[in-house]
């Protein structure tokens, strides 16, 4: 142990030009000392925050002050902070609920076979022991999910067309049936068959998420519970179920927000549909801002920010239900 | 004790158990190959029609299979059809590609700096505005796209191809969550060995910490790859001339009845179908080729 040295003391007869590793550190520790800590920190991070606040941060506190406030994008000159002006004529506006409606239909057919489909195929796929057919239909599924959504929702549209279509090639070839339904122009068909599509495209990620879950379940607890008597279904819902609760929060959260997320879909299928069966509120929002009259943009992020609420008091609840502290 | 005296397995049986196959999995692989042709129905049906000639698109009895394969759906697309030929596929491919690989450099030199510099460094406010970056994916978000039209508006950003690749760099929650993660599991040693060596900060960074990172890098390289490929809604948004376009747009109006064609053996179908599998096949690949990343780096996001 040495000794403590005054600084001059210790480096007797070094040279002082160099600059060596006890300077290094006393400097850098002299750095951390103030409160800052390491200033190249903020360097690194800096493009990131930039980019970030300019393309992240800011289009959403914008969006909420336009939910606010008159703003026509035509008329630029008459943005005026409105209160809740927006927020009155949203209830008043009958398109809204009626859209609305819509959303939530597609909510309905949506979310139950996309939480409950995925985890049937997951645990299809998890008992598949040879790893590279596993693989194989690993990457089947979760195929849809990559492929750009504007063309793969047309392509599917021009599946269902009726009369050069696939789905009705071969109805009536193979089947033989005489009038095959015209699945795009009936009411009643409109809606499902978009539904069939998002799921279609989004199907795969929950299956990802549900392998996530099921691979990394440690296989021993399935030997001891068959140890002790369980069945495969036992198995499957004491074991299997409880473990896969943090991913079952996860797919719940992001289902709750749906209802307001069916934007994109329905501006491909466009036009809402016959009779305006798919006409949900995404696209009229979207249609609001871009293509009637004034363009008005406040009015329209008014309608978001209602529905945005209504998706996050949703995940909220799942939330609370699901709180995975309970595990201990 | 000799082999012959066993009873050995026949060939068959050999076969099945390679392929770890009992019976009762035959069932399971009965029902994931029918979700297999359900996945990938739309792509089949899509290579199908794109070799259809004209006259299987007017048949009395449309079939599924085309009766005679004939290349020229893929010649249209992909311009090099001599006569009339006004489209811009190429130029809308060209531009996709352009925008895409601007936008994954930025974001995988980006965030991996700033996942460095939240995983590794220690300085005020670090971790405040870390996770302020992740709790905003959770924020309802209202008026986004106007806001975004806005924005790019003033700082007449629209209408451009960097600008786009800019815009879609904005979102760097989820990769600089992912880079983070990577440099903790980061052995702190090398740092500490290099640090000794006398490199400064971006040396150690640039030269040590980052290449050990590689795997995470490709992964957020991949996932930006496929998201922005495909990209739709803010593309349309902000790009108004068509030869700007990207080839998403592009070929939604394609599908939409922008383009009627009707010269020699090209069909509205067949070259919509084709030029959905032009567009869709880089990121197919990508995605097919990168298995091994993209289980891995999922893995890694999910653990909170």
């Amino acid at each position: 142990m040495a000794d403590v040295q005054s600084a001059g003391e210790r480096f007797e007869g070094v040279d002082d030009s160099r600059v060596g590793l006890r300077e290094w550190v006393g400097f850098v520790r002299q750095i951390k000392r103030e409160s800052w800590g390491d200033v190249s920190g903020y360097l690194f991070i800096l493009p990131m925050v930039l980019l970030y606040l300019a393309f992240g941060v800011w289009p959403i506190i914008r969006g909420l002050s336009m939910a606010f406030s008159d703003y026509a994008f035509l008329n630029m000159n008459q943005a005026h902070f409105d209160g809740l002006a927006n927020f009155i004529e949203v209830a008043d506006d009958k398109m809204f609920w009626f859209s609305l409606g819509r959303s939530a239909y597609f909510t309905i057919l949506y979310v139950p076979i996309n939480i409950v489909l995925p985890l049937i195929i997951a645990t299809l796929i998890a008992s598949v022991k040879h790893g590279k057919i596993a693989g194989f239909y690993r990457v089947v599924t979760y195929l849809p999910v990559i492929l750009p959504i504007a063309a793969a929702l047309l392509l599917w549209r021009q599946m269902f067309d009726e009369q050069f279509g696939y789905i009705n090639l071969i109805l009536t070839n193979s089947f033989n049936v005489q009038n095959p339904p015209g699945w795009l122009s009936t009411p009643e068909l409109a809606m499902p068959v978009t539904v069939s599509a998002v799921l279609w495209k989004s199907f795969g990620s929950n299956v990802l998420l549900y392998l996530i879950g099921l691979y990394n379940i440690n296989t021993e607890l399935y030997e001891a519970a068959a140890i002790d008597g369980a069945g495969a279904f036992a198995r499957w819902r004491f074991v299997t179920l409880p473990l896969l609760r943090p991913i079952f929060t996860i797919v719940f959260v992001f289902s709750a927000q749906i209802i307001g997320a069916t934007q994109e879909p329905m501006i491909m299928f466009g036009g809402g549909g016959p009779e305006n069966s798919v006409y949900t509120l995404g696209l009229y929002v979207y249609n609001v801002a871009f293509k009637f009259g004034a363009l008005r943009w406040g009015y329209a992020a008014s309608m978001s920010l209602v529905v945005g609420l209504i998706g996050m008091a949703m995940a909220a609840i799942v939330f609370r239900i699901f709180r995975p502290e309970r595990l201990t | 004790m000799s082999v012959r005296t066993l009873d050995r397995p026949s060939s068959v049986q050999r076969y099945l158990a390679r392929l770890a196959l009992r019976r009762g999995q035959i069932i399971t692989h009965l029902i994931l190959i029918l979700v297999t042709i359900g996945c990938l129905a739309p792509i089949l049906w899509a290579i199908s029609v794109s070799f259809m000639g004209k006259e299987d698109l007017y048949r009395a009895t449309p079939s599924v299979l085309p009766s005679r394969i004939t290349l020229d759906n893929y010649a249209w697309v992909l311009g090099t059809m001599t006569s009339g030929n006004s489209n811009r596929y190429p130029q809308w491919f060209l531009n996709s590609v352009i925008v895409t690989v601007l936008t994954v450099c930025i974001v995988t030199l980006v965030a991996t700096m700033a996942g460095y510099a939240f995983g590794r460094l220690r300085f005020r406010g670090r971790d405040a505005i870390f996770y302020s970056s992740v709790l905003l994916i959770f924020v309802p978000r209202a008026g986004g796209l106007m806001a975004l039209y806005e924005e790019m508006y003033f700082l007449h950003l629209r209408n451009s191809l960097i600008g786009l690749a800019l815009l879609f760099s904005g979102g760097l929650s989820v990769p600089v969550f992912i880079m983070r993660q990577a440099f903790l599991h980061v052995p702190s040693e090398f740092e500490d060995a290099a640090r000794i060596d006398g490199a400064n900060r971006w040396q150690v960074f640039w030269k040590i910490m980052m290449p050990m990172a590689t795997g995470a890098m490709a992964v957020i390289a991949i996932f930006t790859f496929i998201d922005v490929w495909g990209e739709y809604l803010v593309t349309i948004t902000m790009i108004d001339f068509p030869n700007l376009y990207t080839m998403g747009v592009g070929i939604a109006g394609l599908f939409t009845g922008g383009a009627q064609v009707s010269f020699t053996e090209v069909t509205t179908y067949g070259a919509q179908a084709a030029g959905f599998l032009v567009f869709i096949f880089p990121v197919a690949l990508v995605f097919i080729a990168s298995q091994k990343w993209f289980i891995r780096g999922l893995s890694e996001g999910i653990k909170f």
